[in-house]
């Protein structure tokens, strides 16, 4: 995740620094110019009252903005509401502007930084929009209420210059900012999804290896020597070690399951082979014990494979199992096997045989730890 | 057929109509013969007619699925009839439970004749018999206030468990089969006698059934 967090966190503060960085702009055009300009000229408004009205609506506005800055919040439901209310006090401003000087009034230029404020996080094209709308709304005002000539008209649109380019250029800026993180996420995204599939794909191929090594040991010279005729089906030592081997692969696949109770089910695949050959096999555990490691399950499980591969028609298959020793016993009608070696020295395997049955158990004595 | 003197008698109460029938089958094939009255799952002839002189109860735990019927094996221990449940539950607990009400026998229903035909002729004698599941069950036993068991006992009850055979148990730890039966029996009484309130709380518990204090589904829940 660590790609993909750090791409968010860069992106969130470079959006963050320029919503401060506008917001100043805009207090300074609209607050701190707006009432020098507005205070210096008073004398010739007709109706004072209506600029200051329009001058505290920018105010309130770029408040509430202010407000939303500090808790890093966006405008939600209230961003309508608020542009309109930037564009109403801007209508009301140009009506009682005297002579139709719209485009030296302190609203002119204050306005779209206003609106840029709250309009930062949206599409350029919101913002353009915007833009249009308030230089429309001047426009139109100039254009009915006053008579144009070529002087007005250019001294408007030499206002209208500086007053829509450079909050454009903002809005283009923060633009092109949001693509660049969007980006920058989706390049990171993408590496790290990249980077954990490869990690599975080590994972998974060592893993296979490994098993491959594993049967490799006992499967194969068993399958070259049937391929070549060395090894005849109908020998039922043959037989056997086959029957061992197709419980070992079973073992093997059932040892990647996600289970409650590992050594159980391992058992169970084991008994399973035995008894699609016909044999009855009961399987019965008692108590709870830790979940040995995948060693000493398979030390644990080669008894119970062993000896149900030469099971005759009957076997019973029990575990109990405890805090301090893990015991799983077969008993079978089988005859004298050869007791197979664990690899853990942890693991104890004992045999008994009398009357044509054999008992094996295997003991495992967790280590203390 | 006129009942000789040895012959031991014995009631089942299982709503299986095919264990009942098995059941009917090993006893006439057990040496001697044992006779089985078959209740059904009619618990009242247990208590009235031939099923009344029964000299073992085989008692199937649970003739409505899902619910142990404590209560009545506990009615039927404390007017002094041997029972021996055969359930289908094999949870330890319920075993154990069993055998603290003083059942004299607690077997699954995956024991076969081997263990059924001499875990009535036991109880017949009063004596207990200790199947292999039961043997399972009281090794994992890890209830705080169980009995103390040897660690000898307790070798003797996991083989026991495991191979289903004293002479492989005997064979296995060098002892005879007579000691390995001691050694179950020793254990198994430390369980009948285990000293926990169970016996004066048994007949408090089925005195507040028999009032209508607690129920049988409440009691089960514990």
């Amino acid at each position: 995740m660590g790609d993909v967090e750090l791409a968010q966190q860069t992106s969130s503060q470079l959006h963050r620094g320029l919503r401060v960085a506008v917001l100043l702009t805009a207090s300074g055009t609209a607050l701190v110019l707006g009432m020098i300009n507005l205070t210096r000229r008073l004398d010739r408004y007709d109706l004072p009252v209506v600029q200051f009205a329009a001058y505290a609506a920018l105010a309130a506005v770029l408040a509430v903005e202010a407000v939303l800055v500090v808790r890093d919040r966006p405008w939600r439901g209230w961003r309508v509401p608020a542009v309109a209310l930037v564009l109403a006090a801007a209508a009301a401003s140009y009506l009682t502007v005297p002579g139709g000087r719209i485009h030296v009034d302190w609203m002119f230029g204050a306005a779209n930084w206003v609106g840029l404020a709250v309009l930062l996080d949206r599409p350029l094209r919101t913002v353009v929009a915007f833009l249009c709308a308030h230089e429309l709304l001047a426009f139109l005002n100039l254009a009915l209420l006053y008579e144009i000539n070529r002087y007005s008209l250019a001294g408007f649109a030499t206002g209208s210059v500086t007053v829509i380019g450079l909050p454009l250029c903002v809005a283009v800026v923060a633009g092109v900012l949001g693509r660049i993180s969007e980006e920058a996420a989706a390049a990171a995204r993408e590496l790290e999804r990249v980077r954990t599939e490869e990690a599975v794909a080590v994972a998974a191929h060592r893993r296979r290896a490994q098993r491959f090594a594993e049967v490799s040991e006992t499967a194969a010279p068993l399958l070259e020597g049937l391929a070549d005729g060395s090894l005849v089906p109908s020998d039922p030592d043959v037989q056997s070690r086959c029957a061992v081997e197709a419980a070992r692969m079973r073992r093997l696949f059932a040892e990647t399951d996600e289970v409650e109770n590992p050594l159980l089910h391992e058992l169970r695949h084991c008994a399973d082979i035995a008894d699609r050959k016909g044999v009855e096999v009961e399987l019965d555990a008692r108590g709870r014990w830790p979940s040995p490691p995948v060693v000493v399950r398979r030390d644990l499980t080669d008894v119970a494979l062993t000896v149900l591969a030469t099971a005759g028609s009957w076997a019973r298959v029990t575990v109990v199992g405890g805090d301090d020793l893990v015991s799983v016993s077969v008993v079978a009608d089988c005859g004298e096997l050869t007791v197979p070696e664990p690899a853990t020295p942890g693991v104890r395997v004992e045999t008994v045989s009398g009357g044509g049955t054999t008992w094996m158990e295997a003991r495992w004595q967790p280590s203390p730890s | 057929m006129a009942a000789e003197p040895e012959l031991i008698t014995a009631v089942i109460v299982d709503d299986h109509v095919a264990i009942a029938a098995g059941v009917r089958y090993w006893c006439e094939q057990a040496d001697p013969p044992i006779r089985l009255i078959d209740a059904g799952a009619r618990l009242a002839d247990v208590w009235t007619g031939p099923g009344a002189e029964a000299d073992v109860v085989v008692f199937d735990l649970e003739l409505v699925p899902g619910q142990p019927q404590f209560g009545e094996l506990r009615r039927l221990v404390d007017s002094g009839r041997r029972v021996v449940v055969y359930s289908q539950h094999a949870d330890d607990a319920t075993a154990i439970k069993c055998i603290d009400i003083g059942a004299l026998a607690y077997l699954t229903k995956r024991e076969g004749p081997h263990h059924l035909v001499p875990a009535l002729r036991a109880a017949a004698r009063g004596m207990p018999y200790t199947a292999p599941s039961l043997s399972g069950a009281i090794v994992a036993d890890t209830a705080p206030d169980r009995p103390r068991l040897s660690p000898r006992e307790i070798e003797v009850l996991r083989s026991w468990f495991a191979s289903s055979s004293k002479e492989l148990v005997a064979a296995k730890l060098h002892i005879g089969v007579k000691t390995v039966d001691t050694h179950i029996t020793r254990a198994r009484v430390k369980y009948a006698n285990a000293g926990r309130a169970a016996s004066t709380k048994s007949e408090l518990v089925s005195r507040a059934l028999d009032d209508g204090f607690i129920t049988i589904a409440e009691l089960n829940e514990r």
